[in-house]
Order: structure tokens, then C-alpha cells, then sequence
């Protein structure tokens, strides 16, 4: 797991989530919407189950899958896990049966951050909150794979690239971007606790 | 780490270990019932959650506190496990609920798997089918 990110906020403008009167209420910069907006958008078309013109419109409607295969893209199976480590047959069996929900609930809280981006102020309810902390961890979780993070020290490695001048190449603005999207969770996070706290 | 375990009081009445749950204690019951009382449903299994270097510690002690309803001592325990230990037995129950956790916790991303109770890393697993 990730400890925090909390010297990340040199790198840029943004102001961390915090919980207060109004709720929980943050700050970003039109080019930080924008660059989220895009991460979102990437992550929504991910996810987006390809339509197969031969499909059965009402084993769709159920929400069942037979077409359905463990992914091939490393991204996308970290999305969708296997839920047995060694069954390969009983994780596809349910798979067919539960896959196309699971994409749809991760497309509705992508969605719902992609919409609150919109929004002049971000004052977000807890359940807001919850579909940001959500989306935003499948973006970071996307981001890590197409770095190769692979164990803490990999994390660690990532971690240490902060300073936006030093971006010369795609997998250091990568980094950088994680950097971002992680301290955005976690002052998210932390804010939702907070808010938890008040409310029992 | 942003997180710190508050030595809480429930928290050690509420350790999860499968070593309560052998599918052996049951076999007494299946043989005195008639009837199918001891259905799949009833074979425990347990929902592990695993570490990655990405979930942040403080979002996967939220999740455990939100969706189980844990308190945040127990939370963070669970969490800390899975992070020290790379894999935490969160919950248990029956197959279908324990699968109903499982894709829950794939849709707050993290990484987690059903396993039966019995075959929970002692390596003496009573597995129903031999395949994989």
C-alpha cells in the first residue's frame, strides 16, 4: 500500500479537500480539471464493454456476460480482478455473471467526478466524496500499471518525481500526474474521515 | 503513513483467523440431517483482501469503516495486516455473501479474492473441484 503523498503540493495550485461548515470542499485549477477530465475520460473508455452485435438483448438486460474474457490488458485486470487466485474456470464463471455491473458501477462514479468537474465551486456530500475517492483511486490504479509499478519500492521511485520543470519525457510526466492524483486522494480521504467523524 | 492504530478495545475480540472455520467441525452435522441443511451456502469461506503498492492506507481503512461498518481500530488493524502481512482475511461467510464482498471491494478497486475457509494457507485445502 501507498503511504501519503503530502510534500506533493509544491508542484502545483491546487488545494487539498477539507471537511468544514459547507462540507467537504476543495480547490483545483482549470488546467488541473482539465487534465482530470482527460484521466477519467481515458479510464470510462477503458471500461466501456465493447457491444457485440450477436448478443442477447435480455441476458444483457440481466447484466450476464457469456462473451465475457479474463482481460488481457494488465490495467484492465486490476480493474476487474479474478475473484479466485487459483481457479481460472470459477473466476470466468463469475465473471460472466457480475463483470458488466462491475464496469457499469466504475463508469458511474468516473462519471460523476467527470460531471462535478464542472461545477464552479467543488463542495462535494459524502457520497460524492465516495464516487471521487472511488474514480480517482481507478485512475491512480490505471496510471500505475502503464508505470510499471510493481512493489513499494517501484512506489517509492515514482514518489520522488515532483518537480514539474524535470518532466522531459512521457514516463516522468506520468509520474508526475500519479504524484498529483495521489495527493488528491489522500486529502480527499482524510477529509471524508473527517467528515465521518462528525457524523455516526 | 498518515494512519495511526488507536489501541482500541474491540479490536482483539474482533481478530479474524480461520482457524475456527475447518470444514471438518461440520461433518457431524451433514451426517445426522436428512434433509440438505448443510448447503453450499453454509461451507464458510473467507474474503481476502491483498496489498499493492498503490491503494493508499488511509482509503482502504476507509473502505473496511464505509462498507463493513468496521470501527476505525478494527479497520486499521485489517488494513496494517494487509499491508505487513500482503493479504488480510477481512470477512467470512457464506460463498454468495463472501462474493458479494468481493466484487464490492473490486468496485472501490481493491484487489480481493474468495477463498474456503479451510484452504486458507495451510495448505491442506479440502477443494471441490481439482482444476487450475
Amino acid at each position: 500500500m501507498a503511504a501519503t503523498a503530502g510534500d506533493a503540493r509544491a508542484a502545483h495550485v491546487a488545494k487539498a479537500f477539507k471537511y468544514g461548515l459547507k462540507g467537504i470542499t476543495g480547490y483545483l485549477e482549470p488546467a488541473e480539471r482539465e487534465l482530470l477530465r482527460g484521466l477519467l475520460d481515458d479510464v470510462i473508455s477503458m471500461l466501456e464493454p465493447q457491444q457485440s452485435s450477436n448478443e442477447d438483448p435480455l441476458t444483457a438486460l440481466i447484466g450476464l456476460d457469456m462473451n465475457v474474457k479474463e482481460p488481457s490488458d494488465r490495467a484492465l485486470l486490476r480493474l476487474l480482478p479474478n475473484v479466485m487466485k487459483n481457479d481460472d474456470a470459477a473466476s470466468l464463471e463469475f465473471r460472466q455473471l457480475t463483470e458488466r455491473s462491475l464496469r457499469e458501477g466504475k463508469i458511474g462514479a468516473l462519471r460523476a467526478t467527470a460531471m462535478g468537474l464542472d461545477r464552479n465551486e467543488l463542495v462535494l456530500t459524502l457520497e460524492e466524496a465516495k464516487f471521487w475517492s472511488m474514480a480517482l483511486n481507478d485512475v491512480r490504479l490505471v496510471l500505475a500499471e502503464r508505470l510499471d509499478i510493481r512493489d513499494e519500492a517501484d512506489a517509492d521511485h515514482v514518489h520522488a518525481m515532483q518537480d514539474w520543470s524535470q518532466a522531459e519525457d512521457v514516463e516522468s510526466y506520468l509520474a508526475l500526474v500519479y504524484n498529483f492524483t495521489t495527493w488528491l486522494q489522500e486529502s480527499l480521504v482524510q477529509a471524508m474521515m473527517a467528515a465521518m467523524d462528525r457524523k455516526p | 503513513m498518515t494512519t495511526t492504530v488507536a489501541p482500541g478495545t474491540n479490536a482483539a475480540t474482533c481478530t479474524v483467523t480461520d482457524a475456527g472455520l475447518k470444514g471438518e467441525e461440520r461433518t457431524d452435522i451433514s451426517e445426522q440431517s436428512s434433509t440438505d441443511l448443510l448447503g453450499a451456502a453454509d461451507i464458510p469461506w473467507n474474503l481476502v483482501v491483498w496489498n499493492d503498492p498503490v491503494n493508499l492506507m488511509s482509503y482502504v481503512s476507509y473502505v473496511f469503516q464505509s462498507y463493513f461498518g468496521y470501527s476505525e481500530a478494527k479497520s486499521n488493524k485489517l488494513m496494517l495486516e494487509v499491508h505487513k502481512k500482503g493479504r488480510s482475511i477481512v470477512a467470512h461467510g457464506g460463498k454468495e455473501q463472501v462474493e458479494q464482498h468481493a466484487v464490492a471491494m473490486h468496485g472501490y478497486g481493491l484487489w480481493a479474492t474468495v477463498e474456503k475457509a479451510s484452504s486458507g494457507g495451510d495448505g491442506r485445502g479440502r477443494k471441490g473441484g481439482a482444476r487450475g
